[in-house]
């Protein structure tokens, strides 16, 4: 967990790849990275006769407080499809230290 | 479910911290070593015997025996804190500050299946422990930490003894009736001594449940597949079979200044069980002769918690239910912390209210229910 420009963002690296949410669960409010799984999830689908499969392995974490699923590399919430977390681009430096990159704030044209 | 970016802008509200907020639920953690010095012999020695036992989630064998928590279907690794527990007062007034709670209204853990045991003096001698133990050690209105005792089903009049023990105690604001398990339903003359203590002391009585898988209805849900299904129904059911029952056996007239409040089932069925028994009330009022109103009348005048608050696409559906049962000045919020499906205020909070109403909902309903004053003090002693 990192705090940047006053936001905690939660680094992930999966398989030698970084990715970094936001600390903070649409749905109500809790500290969705603080977990400290990153597990898989079950899925079930006509086209495997309705077995039950474990998929996603080692890219899901799951928010303490209420239990919802969010796949680290989309942001994607397991149960709403509507619902993704936004990344932050997260990367390793020359010297080897570990950058998370804020966007920078868009001036609306008026 | 709408998140917080999606919010439609409105009218600027206080935020929480300022708003008087009072928890109609929450749950402190009993286990059988605290209860030790509390509870009478030979019971105490049967205690003891168990207090190295490790626990299972809500599920100590000869304490509060009974599957209530995925036990019955395959473990999964997760960081959901399913087995989230408060050990002490100064943790609750802690993590009860940081979701802006002012009041917060005491519940058990483990005693929430006390029904479920099977040996009467048992489960009266636990009860009593715990009631003992929660003034002792956590009601407090300094705190703001107001406890409800536990009325222990299996001794009505062992049960309303314990309610005149504590009828005057200041941080003592209501009587727990536990519904999980219990046989029979709540309605059944057998607990009138209950209500009688309950009305004279001025106390409420609060219906609370959880889920157990029970050979009584409607806790004969092993055939459900999962523990969704189970918990689906479990504290749904539970309230509403209590609710038909109490109604259809007249306790409502027969304790008419008895103030009753449903606890952890949400609001949406209110709606649902009033117009049901208003239907019924046509064609079958000679069941009912004792009532002189039809069924809605009366459960009007009983209040419910919050929690789990439903969370439809638009919140102002739940505006809507509350609508459809009169509710604006009964329903009280109900966080249930620190259990697996708590609500964070700000869900709540996510309802298109007026400020009158979000006040009344927050904090003002709870304080007329309860009959205490903005600080947590009873207002009839």
């Amino acid at each position: 967990m990192v705090e940047v420009a006053g936001r905690e963002i939660g680094v992930f690296n999966i398989r030698g790849e970084l990715y970094g949410l936001p600390n903070i669960c649409p749905h109500q409010t809790g500290p969705v990275c603080s977990g400290r799984v990153v597990t898989g999830s079950l899925r079930s689908t006509e086209s495997t006769g309705w077995k039950t499969e474990w998929v996603h392995a080692g890219e899901v974490i799951v928010c303490p407080w209420h239990g919802l699923e969010y796949h680290v590399p989309t942001g994607q919430c397991l149960a709403y499809p509507h619902i993704r977390l936004r990344r932050y681009a997260v990367d390793v430096d020359d010297g080897g230290n570990v950058a998370v990159r804020l966007p920078t704030r868009r001036v609306r044209s008026a | 479910m709408a998140t917080i970016s999606e919010q439609p802008a409105a009218q600027p509200r206080e935020p929480l911290s300022d708003l008087l907020i009072v928890d109609a639920d929450v749950h402190v953690h009993e286990s059988p070593a605290a209860l030790v010095p509390y509870c009478d012999m030979p019971w105490r020695v049967a205690l003891e015997n168990i207090s190295g036992v490790r626990e299972t989630y809500l599920d100590i064998p000869s304490f509060s025996p009974g599957v209530s928590d995925g036990s019955y279907q395959a473990k999964f690794p997760t960081a959901h804190e399913g087995a989230r527990m408060v050990h002490s007062p100064e943790q609750m007034r802690e993590e009860l500050d940081e979701i802006h709670v002012d009041l917060g209204i005491l519940f058990p853990d483990h005693l929430l299946k006390l029904p479920v045991l099977t040996q009467t003096e048992y489960a009266a001698a636990l009860a009593r422990a715990y009631n003992a133990w929660l003034v002792d050690r956590w009601a407090s209105v300094e705190h703001g930490l107001l406890g409800c005792i536990i009325a222990c089903n299996h001794d009505p009049d062992e049960a309303a003894r314990e309610i005149e023990r504590y009828a005057r105690h200041p941080a003592i604001v209501g009587v727990y009736l536990p519904c999980a398990g219990i046989d029979p339903l709540w309605g059944h003359r057998r607990y009138d001594p209950i209500y009688a203590a309950a009305e004279a002391a001025d106390l409420p009585v609060l219906l609370h449940s959880v889920t157990v898988t029970h050979p009584v209805f409607p806790f004969n849900n092993h055939g459900f597949d999962t523990e969704m299904g189970r918990h689906t129904c479990s504290h749904t059911f539970s309230i509403m079979a209590n609710v038909v029952h109490m109604v259809t056996t007249g306790v409502p007239v027969r304790f008419p200044t008895l103030r009753i409040a449903l606890a952890e089932a949400g609001v949406s069925w209110m709606p649902f069980i009033m117009q049901r028994l208003d239907k019924e009330y046509l064609e079958r009022r000679r069941d009912v002769p004792f009532l002189t109103e039809r069924p809605s009348h009366y459960l009007k005048q009983w209040y419910v918690a919050s929690q789990p608050i439903e969370e439809p696409e638009d919140m102002a559906d739940v505006a809507r239910f509350i609508d459809l049962f009169d509710g604006w000045d009964t329903t009280m919020f109900a966080s249930d912390w620190p259990h697996h499906d708590f609500d964070h205020p700000s869900k709540l909070d996510q309802v298109p209210m007026t400020p009158e109403q979000r006040r009344m909902i927050f904090g003002e309903n709870a304080l007329r229910f309860f009959n205490i004053d903005a600080r947590g003090r009873r207002l009839a002693l």
